[in-house]
């Protein structure tokens, strides 16, 4: 009996679909709620990650002949090796935006970083409950 | 409750409604890619109907470098205003003179001797990543990002004493920055000052010669692709990333060893 697995397919990548959105939320509710400074660093990376993998989800194509997709590179560098790489490869452009976004968040989280160095140095404390009661 | 987080909460559902409502058609990917993705994929190594190529045959390194080198060009600002940002925080913190740690600090002799060995293979592996990015998944950023582990791994295992002394000081290491980041302005604009000078067509961020401008970097050398532009902004790139993160790490770690 022939069993189409195409819906299969689609339920899997809706179940990633949605544990994106969860972490999406998760991670909001750590950058706005959690008290610590550092928790709030590590919530709001985990927010950039998982708007970076939604992003490279939406360049992400189904398997061609039963195989899965490619890497963007061209190895066999005839016509016919470019034709196929067109054929079985992934987006390439979401993997060159997330790049961008990895090195700003990086960059971000450096200097967020930095100054809680300097938060501490300045009240003793990290807890921005505390912080809020210290202000000036 | 209180109010903000009604607020949040009702924000963040309506935001998540308008992204899956604009994104509909993207929510289960498809069997085929973009236009937009074919052409690129296309264009990127050889032209079969098109007049214009990049060169490489590494799709993401052609979009960041040559197809999107402004916005690249941007974001490399972006990280030097930050580790700039860093740099003016920590200032007056710490000293760039450090004293001598007594012997026999940092782990035990397996590690070290373990991390004596991988150093080289670090290097290797990153200059590899980086210099290979027009060919092999990889470019300038990720080697960088690689060859940084190294000074991470010695401030770890030995301590901050052996890249000071060895002159990594976050002044100078910020002056090797500076000179990679010249590089990558001068490689963009040379092309195009040439031009300016030999009264040819030619713009800011050409790579390979076009037909209406017939100056452009060697797409191949000994028969080694090139890429044209793309090899220069990898080298000098990922000199930078490793210095800023090597930068990073000192400074910082400089400012807790003083306290």
């Amino acid at each position: 009996m022939q069993v189409d697995i195409s819906i299969i397919n689609t339920y899997l990548l809706m179940v990633t679909l949605v544990a994106m959105i969860a972490n999406f939320v998760l991670s909001l509710y750590g950058v706005f709620f959690k008290p610590h400074y550092i928790k709030k660093i590590i919530a709001l990376s985990m927010l950039s990650d998982t708007a970076n993998t939604i992003t490279l989800y939406i360049g992400y194509r189904r398997w061609v002949d039963g195989v899965p997709p490619t890497i963007p590179v061209i190895t066999n560098r005839s016509i016919e090796g470019i034709y196929d790489v067109v054929r079985r490869s992934v987006d390439p452009l979401p993997p060159a935006l997330v790049l961008t976004a990895v090195v700003i968040g990086l960059a971000t989280t450096l200097f967020l970083v930095y100054l809680g160095y300097i938060l501490y140095t300045h009240y003793k404390t990290l807890d921005m409950r505390e912080i809020k009661r210290l202000k000036g | 409750m209180r109010a903000v987080e009604i607020v949040v909460l009702i924000s963040i559902i309506l935001g998540f409604a308008l992204l899956l409502t604009l994104g509909y058609q993207y929510l289960v990917p498809a069997d085929d890619i973009r236009a937009l993705a074919k052409f690129y994929l296309l264009t990127t190594y050889f032209n079969p109907n098109y007049t214009y190529t990049a060169g490489a045959t590494e799709s993401v390194t052609a979009i960041v470098w040559d197809y999107r080198g402004l916005d690249t060009l941007f974001e490399t600002t972006v990280f030097y205003i930050a580790l700039a940002g860093c740099l003016i925080l920590a200032r007056g913190l710490y000293k760039e003179e450090k004293e001598a740690s007594k012997p026999g600090s940092g782990l035990s002799v397996i590690v070290r001797s373990v991390t004596k060995i991988t150093a080289p293979m670090i290097i290797a592996v990153g200059v590899s990543i980086a210099l290979h990015g027009h060919l092999t998944p990889g470019g300038g950023f990720q080697g960088g990002a690689t060859m940084a582990v190294l000074p991470l791994l010695i401030i770890v295992i030995f301590s901050l004493t052996p890249l000071i002394k060895r002159g990594f000081t976050p002044s100078r290491l910020a002056i090797i920055r500076g000179l990679a980041l010249t590089g990558i302005g001068l490689v963009s604009i040379i092309l195009a000052v040439i031009g300016l000078v030999l009264g040819i067509n030619a713009y800011v961020f050409q790579s390979l010669p076009k037909p209406d401008a017939p100056l452009g970097f060697p797409s191949e050398v000994e028969g080694a692709l090139m890429g044209g532009i793309l090899w220069f902004f990898n080298l000098f790139e990922s000199i930078a990333v490793v210095a800023a993160f090597t930068i990073a790490f000192i400074a910082i770690l400089l400012i807790e060893s003083k306290r």
